[in-house]
C-alpha cells in the first residue's frame, strides 16, 4: 500500500520530455496495434468491418491463449516448446473419445462420455501435460527448454498414434450417445461474439487477476527475478513452478478444445509450430525471457499486433513470404524498443535516487 | 559475506512484497552498497507502472470489443445472403452493383493452397489465378501451409473480403468439410483442386487428378525397368496424407500381381527430399542389393536419387509422380526414370473456368466430382512436358546419356 501512494508524488516531481517518451515506451505496443489498425483500414475498405474484427479476435484468441499460458512460464524465466503438440494431442484426445469412445474390453463395453465431461478429460489431459513437464523440471532439474522440447515430440508423437496419422473427421458425436454439441465450441456465439473471444477474455482476466493480485503471482515474478533469493524468502519454488507449466498445459487444451471443434476434425499435426507464435506474442508484449519482467496486458496487445498484422497482410494479399519477413522483422524491433525502455529507465531511476538521496541527506545534515 | 546477509532480504522481500521501498530510500548510507540491487527493486517498479498503463490497454481493447459488439447486429448474416445471390444471378455485361464490395469493380477470387515452397503448388496457384485475372477477376492470393486451422482463418478472411469464389487446395481431407462449409454457408462457392474432401455437397467442384490411375500406369512401368523382378524400396509420403495412400495402393495392386518383385523395405519420408535423402542412405545400408526405388513423388525421388548416387550407385532404377520441372529435367540427364505427370494446368485452368462460369450462370453444368487422367513421363517424352503442361513439341526427344 504504501508504494501506491508514494507513487503518484513521485511522479509530480518530474514532468519533462523523457516522461513523455516513457509514456510512448510502455504504451508502444499498444501504439503499434492502433497504427496497425490504421493502416490496414486505410489499405483494404473491409479490414474495419464488425464481421472482420469478430474474425480477426477469433484467430487472436487462439494464440492469445497459448500465450497466457506461456507468460506464466516465461514469468519465471522458463519456457515450454511443447504448447504447439499439447494443442495437437488435446485436440486427437477429444475427438477420440467423440468418435471411439472410451473402449473397455475386459467388460465388453464402450463409454462415450457426455460432451462437458469430453472437455473436461482433454483440459485434464492437458494440464497432466503440463505437470510432466513440470515434474521433469522441477525434480530432475532439467532445463525448461529441453524438457519442454522433449515433451513438444514425444506429444505429436502420441497424437499421431492415437489414430495411426489418421484425422477423426466428423466430430459431431450422436444423438442415441447423447454426446453432441462438441461443435458448438468453435463455432457457437454469444452476443454476437464467438465463445473463443470470451473465453480468451475470461482467461486473461483471471491471469491478470493472479499475476497482479494473488500472491501466488508474486511468487511467479520472484522467481523470475532471482530464484535463490525468492526460494531464501519461504517462496515454494518448486510447486510454483510446476503449477505454471500446468497453466501452460491448461491453455494449450483449451486451444487444442476450440481448433478441433472449429474443423469439426481432428488432425494429429494440429497446432504445429504454435509454441513459437505464443513466444512471439509474449515478448511482443514487453516480457522478458530472463524472467521476472512483463504481464499479461503486454501478452494480449502482442497476440492482438501479431494476429492483426497477419490477418490485415492475407486481406491485402501480400506474399506469404513477405508475410514471414514482417512478423519476424517487427518481433526483433520491439525487443529493440524493449531494451532501450528497461535501459532508459534504469537511468531514470538512478537519478531518482540520487535525488532523493541528496534530499534526504541535506535534510539529515541539519539534525546531524 | 556480511553484506549478502543484510541485503538479501532485503531485495527479496522488495521482490514479494512490494513494501520495502519507503525503507530502502530513508536509509541513503546504504545506497552505495544496494546498488547492486536497484536493479531489481528499479525493475519492479517499472513493472508496477507498466501494470497501470496495461491497465489501460485493456480497458481500450474492451472499448474495442464492445464497438464490435455494438456493431455486430444480428442482420448481418441477413444482409450478406442476397448480396450474393445477386452475385450469383449477374450477367457479366452488367456487373457495377457488386461495387460496393469490391471499389475497383472486380470480383475477387481468392487461391488457396499449401505453401508454394513446392513448385507444384506454386504453379497450380500461379496457373489458377492468371486464368482467373484474365476472366476479369480480381485474385487474393494465399498459403495456408498445411495447417487446417490456418486454412479456415484464411477462409474466414476471404468471407469477410465478401469474395466470389474460393479456389483452393486444402490441408486434409476431413478436416477441410467445415471451412469450406462456412464458406457455402456464406454464399461462397468452394472450387477444389488437386485434393478432394470427404463431403460431397459442400464444394461446388473437386477437381482432382486421377491419383490411382497415375500410380497404376507409373507402377506398371517400373515392373517392365525392374524386368518384372528383384528387390525393391517404396518411399512413401506423409501418412496423414491421403494421396500418399491412394498413390501406394495403386503401386501395389500393379506390383504385387508379379510374384519375383519383393519390396525390402517401405518408409516414409513425408514428401521431403532431405528426409528422403537419409532414409536411403540408411536403407542403402541394410539392403545393398535393391535393384529399384519407387517414390510417393518426385521431392523424394531426387531425394533418395542423390543418396544413390552420392554412394555411386547409379544402377539402381528410381520413379517419382508428379512431373515437376526438377524430375523431367533429372529424366532427361537420365537419372531419374520415369514419372507421373499431374495435370496441374488442366486442374487449375479448369477451376478458374469453372468457377467463373458458376459466378456468371450460378451452375458449372458438370458433376462434383471430376478427376483428370494423369500421363505417364518416360526419357522418349520428358521433353513435351515443361510447368505440369504439354509445351506442344511433338519430335523426339533426345536421348539421355547411358549409365
Amino acid at each position: 500500500m504504501t508504494t501506491v501512494k508514494a507513487s503518484p508524488v513521485q511522479k509530480s516531481h518530474r514532468i519533462s520530455r523523457t516522461d513523455l517518451l516513457q509514456f510512448l515506451m510502455y504504451g508502444r505496443a499498444f501504439i503499434a496495434l492502433i497504427l496497425v489498425v490504421l493502416i490496414f483500414s486505410i489499405l483494404s475498405p473491409q479490414f474495419l468491418s464488425a464481421q472482420n474484427m469478430v474474425i480477426m479476435s477469433k484467430h487472436v484468441a487462439q494464440n492469445a491463449l497459448l500465450a497466457i499460458g506461456m507468460t506464466f512460464v516465461i514469468l519465471t524465466g522458463g519456457i515450454d516448446l511443447s504448447v504447439g503438440s499439447i494443442v495437437g494431442l488435446t485436440a486427437m484426445i477429444a475427438g477420440g473419445l467423440i468418435n471411439e469412445g472410451i473402449r473397455l474390453d475386459f467388460l465388453g463395453v464402450i463409454i462415450y462420455p457426455h460432451t462437458w465431461t469430453i472437455i473436461i478429460i482433454s483440459l485434464i489431459a492437458g494440464t497432466l501435460m503440463g505437470a510432466i513437464n513440470g515434474l521433469v523440471i522441477t525434480r530432475f532439474r532439467v532445463a525448461p527448454f529441453i524438457a519442454t522440447l522433449g515433451m513438444l515430440y514425444v506429444a505429436r508423437g502420441f497424437a499421431g498414434l492415437r489414430n495411426n496419422g489418421y484425422t477423426f473427421a466428423n466430430i459431431v458425436g450422436r444423438p442415441e450417445f447423447g454426446n453432441t454439441g462438441f461443435e458448438r465450441l468453435g463455432a457457437g456465439s454469444f452476443l454476437g461474439i464467438s465463445y473463443s473471444i470470451w473465453i480468451m477474455a475470461v482467461f486473461a482476466l483471471i491471469a491478470w487477476f493472479v499475476t497482479t493480485r494473488l500472491p501466488f503471482g508474486r511468487h511467479v515474478y520472484a522467481i523470475g527475478g532471482n530464484e535463490r533469493a525468492a526460494e531464501l524468502s519461504g517462496v515454494r519454488v518448486n510447486p510454483t513452478k510446476a503449477i505454471v507449466y500446468m497453466i501452460s498445459g491448461f491453455c494449450s487444451a483449451m486451444v487444442g478444445l476450440i481448433i478441433a471443434s472449429e474443423l469439426v476434425a481432428a488432425h494429429p499435426a494440429t497446432g504445429e509450430t504454435y509454441e513459437l507464435n505464443a513466444i512471439a506474442a509474449v515478448v511482443l508484449g514487453g516480457t522478458s525471457l530472463a524472467g521476472g519482467r512483463g504481464g499479461i496486458g503486454g501478452t494480449l496487445i502482442g497476440a492482438f499486433v501479431i494476429g492483426v498484422l497477419g490477418d490485415g497482410l492475407v486481406m491485402l494479399g501480400v506474399s506469404s513470404f513477405w508475410q514471414k519477413v514482417i512478423k519476424g522483422a517487427v518481433i526483433v524491433l520491439a525487443v529493440i524498443i524493449d531494451q532501450a525502455q528497461a535501459r532508459m529507465q534504469e537511468r531514470i531511476a538512478l537519478q531518482q535516487q540520487q535525488e532523493i538521496g541528496a534530499s534526504t541527506s541535506r535534510q539529515s545534515t541539519p539534525e546531524d | 559475506m556480511r553484506l549478502l546477509l543484510v541485503n538479501q532480504p532485503l531485495k527479496i522481500r522488495e521482490t514479494i512484497g512490494n513494501t520495502v521501498k519507503e525503507e530502502v530510500r530513508i536509509k541513503p548510507k546504504q545506497q552505495n552498497k544496494l546498488l547492486l540491487f536497484h536493479k531489481t527493486i528499479l525493475n519492479l517498479k517499472s513493472e508496477e507502472e507498466e501494470m497501470k498503463t496495461k491497465l489501460f490497454s485493456i480497458v481500450g481493447l474492451l472499448v474495442v470489443l464492445a464497438m464490435i459488439i455494438s456493431a455486430c447486429t444480428p442482420t448481418q448474416p441477413a444482409t450478406q445472403a442476397p448480396a450474393t445471390k445477386a452475385v450469383e444471378q449477374q450477367q457479366p455485361t452488367q456487373p457495377p452493383s457488386q461495387s460496393e464490395a469490391q471499389p475497383s469493380g472486380k470480383k475477387l477470387i481468392c487461391v488457396i493452397v499449401p505453401p508454394v515452397e513446392n513448385p507444384f503448388f506454386g504453379a497450380m496457384q500461379e496457373i489458377a489465378a492468371k486464368k482467373a485475372e484474365e476472366l476479369g477477376y480480381e485474385t487474393l492470393k494465399l498459403v495456408h501451409d498445411d495447417d487446417a486451422n490456418k486454412q479456415m482463418q484464411l477462409i474466414e478472411s476471404c468471407i469477410a473480403k465478401k469474395a466470389a469464389a474460393i479456389i483452393l487446395d486444402n490441408a486434409g481431407a476431413d478436416a477441410t468439410v467445415a471451412a469450406v462449409q462456412k464458406a457455402k454457408d456464406a454464399g461462397i462457392p468452394s472450387f477444389l483442386v488437386d485434393r478432394e474432401i470427404t463431403k460431397e455437397g459442400v464444394a461446388v467442384a473437386q477437381i482432382v487428378s486421377n491419383n490411382y490411375q497415375g500410380a497404376t500406369i507409373l507402377a506398371e512401368y517400373f515392373v517392365k525397368l525392374m524386368g518384372e523382378e528383384g528387390n525393391y524400396v517404396e518411399l512413401t509420403g506423409r501418412d496423414t496424407d491421403t494421396n500418399a495412400h491412394i498413390r501406394s495402393q495403386g503401386y501395389h495392386d500393379v506390383i504385387d500381381q508379379y510374384p519375383k518383385m519383393k519390396m525390402v523395405a517401405q518408409q516414409t519420408a513425408n514428401w521431403s527430399q532431405t528426409e528422403a535423402y537419409s532414409v536411403m542412405e540408411t536403407i542403402l545400408q541394410a539392403h545393398p542389393d535393391i535393384k529399384g526405388v519407387i517414390c510417393g513423388n518426385d521431392t523424394m525421388a531426387l531425394g533418395a536419387q542423390a543418396a544413390l548416387l552420392a554412394a555411386g550407385r547409379k544402377d539402381v532404377i528410381v520413379v517419382g509422380f508428379d512431373g515437376s520441372d526438377d524430375a523431367i529435367q533429372s529424366i532427361m540427364k537420365g537419372e531419374l526414370k520415369a514419372t507421373s505427370l499431374q495435370p496441374v494446368a488442366e486442374m487449375a485452368t479448369q477451376a478458374a473456368i469453372q468457377a467463373d462460369l458458376y459466378i456468371r450462370t450460378g451452375s458449372t453444368g458438370k458433376p462434383e466430382k471430376q478427376s483428370i487422367d494423369m500421363v505417364l513421363i518416360t526419357p522418349e517424352n520428358a521433353c513435351h512436358y515443361k510447368q505440369f503442361a504439354p509445351t506442344g513439341e511433338t519430335g523426339p526427344c533426345p536421348t539421355p546419356p547411358s549409365q
